[in-house]
């Protein structure tokens, strides 16, 4: 495991910590699923949970929402330990994979039975309906809602008990791109009341605009956990050149390979592995070659790019990619 | 108790669906009164060899002649309440929402607890209009018949149906349980309500018939037993605490077994 420079040095049940767990393990028969989780989540923070598919990512959260019982460790949610679930499961909302409603009732019905089951004021539910605007179509049967409005209800449900942790598996799902920036927004604003939001997702950008605080969970095992910066940071950055006459290129390349610099000529650029801080020494060693530099940039690796470095899935984790993923 | 109370008014919101609630209380309704105008319009002066088929005229003038063919239908009624309790808990499995409740309601047995007391009321709803269709029905049927009522209404006639609402309240209560069981462990609202109507209508009755003394511990022979009030071989108060038995510990057994099983669906 790697962690982030605010990984935890202090005891996972510590109260700073919406969700902590230690050593949090799931075995369906002999295949372990999760082991040995240490899980620390910031009170506040918005957390994205990443990993190729059939990492844990559901799995763990259903160890959290106490729908699977862990095999071992422990861990606390909202300061209760994970075996006294009715203890905080007041205070948590969820949106568990695809939504799953009755069909024939209507959106607003269906609020309904979640809100007496929890005993939460039904008023709620005109609220609900409101921030993920689906008040008009709100007596409409479940079954005539679109993929998105059904992802929106789902949504509407997870927050009607006001939470104090939003669980959300997949928010993204089925929503087009208006929906995904109106998810958006309305996790930030539920970030800024002081929500903790842990949010699954195979949508790495979304992630990456969104989310404070990451877990990446591989083959059931934490590969990171910190603030993303801190991720990212670990990752090599490039500078990226590009020469006035492109035949300057393998010249440039001879150059830079002798001073040290891993580098490599791709779409008639220079990709140097270094920092923005050996900018200026390209440049120079350009021009005492009489090269003339027409671009100099940085390129910072993006949230995907780690993701694949850290779990090994160059090839594309089955599923992973920047389109909406229906699972 | 609250909590319980919550569940309740929780799955009354699902057993409102039109569909469900006057698909349920229509067919009911129709049941009852169909073996009720059967009972009146096949009644005559039996032979001493049909006297379990048929029953007789001067029967149904008898006290307890209003509500001789509501208990015909018993086992009818039972099997909609089976079916009824069996998919209301199975679905809940088979659409994922069982995911969503257990969110609300972590507290397992509690929901499974509220949830079974709603499904019961709304069948205590359905075996009342059941009855008063089989009553309408017993008294036209009389009147076309001849049959005088004026015994109907005497003291012993309002005991005896007394006894048959109390007997057939209680067996539906049976078969809405063992739907509840057969629900939660089968977990498809077709696999259960199949295998309700496949054991209740063929299997317990061919066993009881097959072998000797098999219906004093085969339930579905049992709770036809407490839906009559009792029969030649097995006593109304032995089978009620049989069946009562039975369904105690299966139930017990089945959601602690659920309480502790994973929700994965």
């Amino acid at each position: 495991m790697r962690a982030g420079s605010n990984s935890p040095t202090t005891s996972p049940a510590d109260a700073p910590f919406a969700v902590a767990t230690s050593g949090l393990t799931k075995r369906f028969g002999d295949r372990s699923v999760v082991t040995g989780l240490d899980l620390a989540i910031p009170t506040g923070a918005v957390c994205g949970l990443i990993g190729p598919n059939g990492a844990g990512k559901t799995t763990t959260i259903r160890m959290l929402l106490g729908l699977v019982r862990p095999t071992s460790g422990s861990g606390t949610v909202l300061g209760h330990a994970l075996n006294e679930r009715a203890a905080y499961m007041a205070r948590v909302g969820a949106l568990i994979e695809s939504p799953s409603f009755y069909p024939t009732l209507s959106g607003r019905a269906n609020l309904k039975v979640l809100a007496r089951l929890g005993g939460i004021d039904e008023s709620q539910i005109f609220v609900v309906l409101e921030r993920v605007d689906l008040t008009d179509r709100a007596n409409d049967a479940y079954r005539t809602y679109s993929l998105g409005m059904k992802q929106r209800l789902g949504i509407a449900a997870a927050l009607l008990a006001q939470p104090s942790l939003l669980v959300l598996d997949e928010p993204g799902n089925g929503l087009d791109p208006a929906g995904i920036v109106e998810i958006r927004g309305l996790m930030k604003t539920l970030s800024d009341d002081g929500i903790t939001i842990l949010v699954s997702s195979h949508l790495l950008s979304e992630v990456e605009q969104v989310c404070d605080h990451l877990v990446m969970i591989n083959n059931g095992r934490l590969a990171f956990q910190g603030h993303v910066d801190d991720l990212l940071s670990e990752q090599n950055v490039e500078l990226l050149a590009r020469t006035e006459h492109p035949e300057d290129l393998a010249s440039l390349l001879t150059l830079v390979r002798a001073t040290g610099h891993s580098a490599r000529i791709g779409d008639d650029t220079l990709t140097v592995t270094a920092g923005v801080a050996w900018a200026g020494e390209l440049n120079r060693l350009a021009a005492r070659a009489s090269i003339t530099l027409v671009h100099l940039s940085e390129r910072r690796p993006t949230l995907e790019e780690a993701f694949f470095n850290m779990t090994g899935a160059a090839t594309g984790d089955a599923n992973l990619d920047h389109a909406q993923a229906p699972r | 108790m609250t909590l319980i109370l919550r569940a309740f008014r929780s799955e009354w919101v699902k057993l409102q669906r039109r569909t469900l609630l006057i698909g349920t209380y229509a067919a009911l309704m129709i049941i009852a009164a169909f073996f009720t105008v059967l009972v009146f319009a096949r009644a005559g002066h039996p032979s001493s060899g049909d006297r379990d088929r048929f029953v007789s005229l001067a029967e149904l003038a008898q006290p307890g002649g209003l509500v001789l063919g509501l208990n015909r239908a018993a086992v009818l009624l039972g099997i909609v309440a089976f079916g009824v309790a069996a998919a209301q808990m199975a679905s809940e499995f088979s659409l994922g929402t069982i995911r969503q409740l257990l969110v609300r309601q972590p507290r397992r047995p509690t929901l499974i607890a509220g949830k079974h007391l709603a499904t019961l009321t709304f069948l205590a709803g359905a075996a009342a209009v059941a009855m008063i269709s089989a009553g309408i029905a017993a008294i036209v049927m009389a009147h076309v018949r001849h049959i005088s009522t004026s015994a109907w209404g005497s003291t012993a006639g309002l005991a005896d149906l007394g006894h048959s609402v109390g007997n057939i309240a209680l067996a539906t209560v049976g078969y809405a349980t063992l739907g509840l069981i057969v629900g939660l462990v089968l977990r498809s609202p077709v696999m259960s309500v199949m295998f309700g109507l496949v054991y209740l209508l063929i299997i317990d009755n061919v066993l009881s018939a097959v072998v000797s003394g098999a219906s004093r511990w085969l339930p579905g022979q049992l709770l036809n037993t407490v839906a009559s009030g009792g029969d030649s071989t097995t006593n109304f108060g032995t089978a009620l605490l049989t069946i009562t038995v039975y369904l105690a510990v299966s139930l017990a057994v089945t959601v602690a077994l659920f309480a502790r099983s994973d929700v994965t669906s």
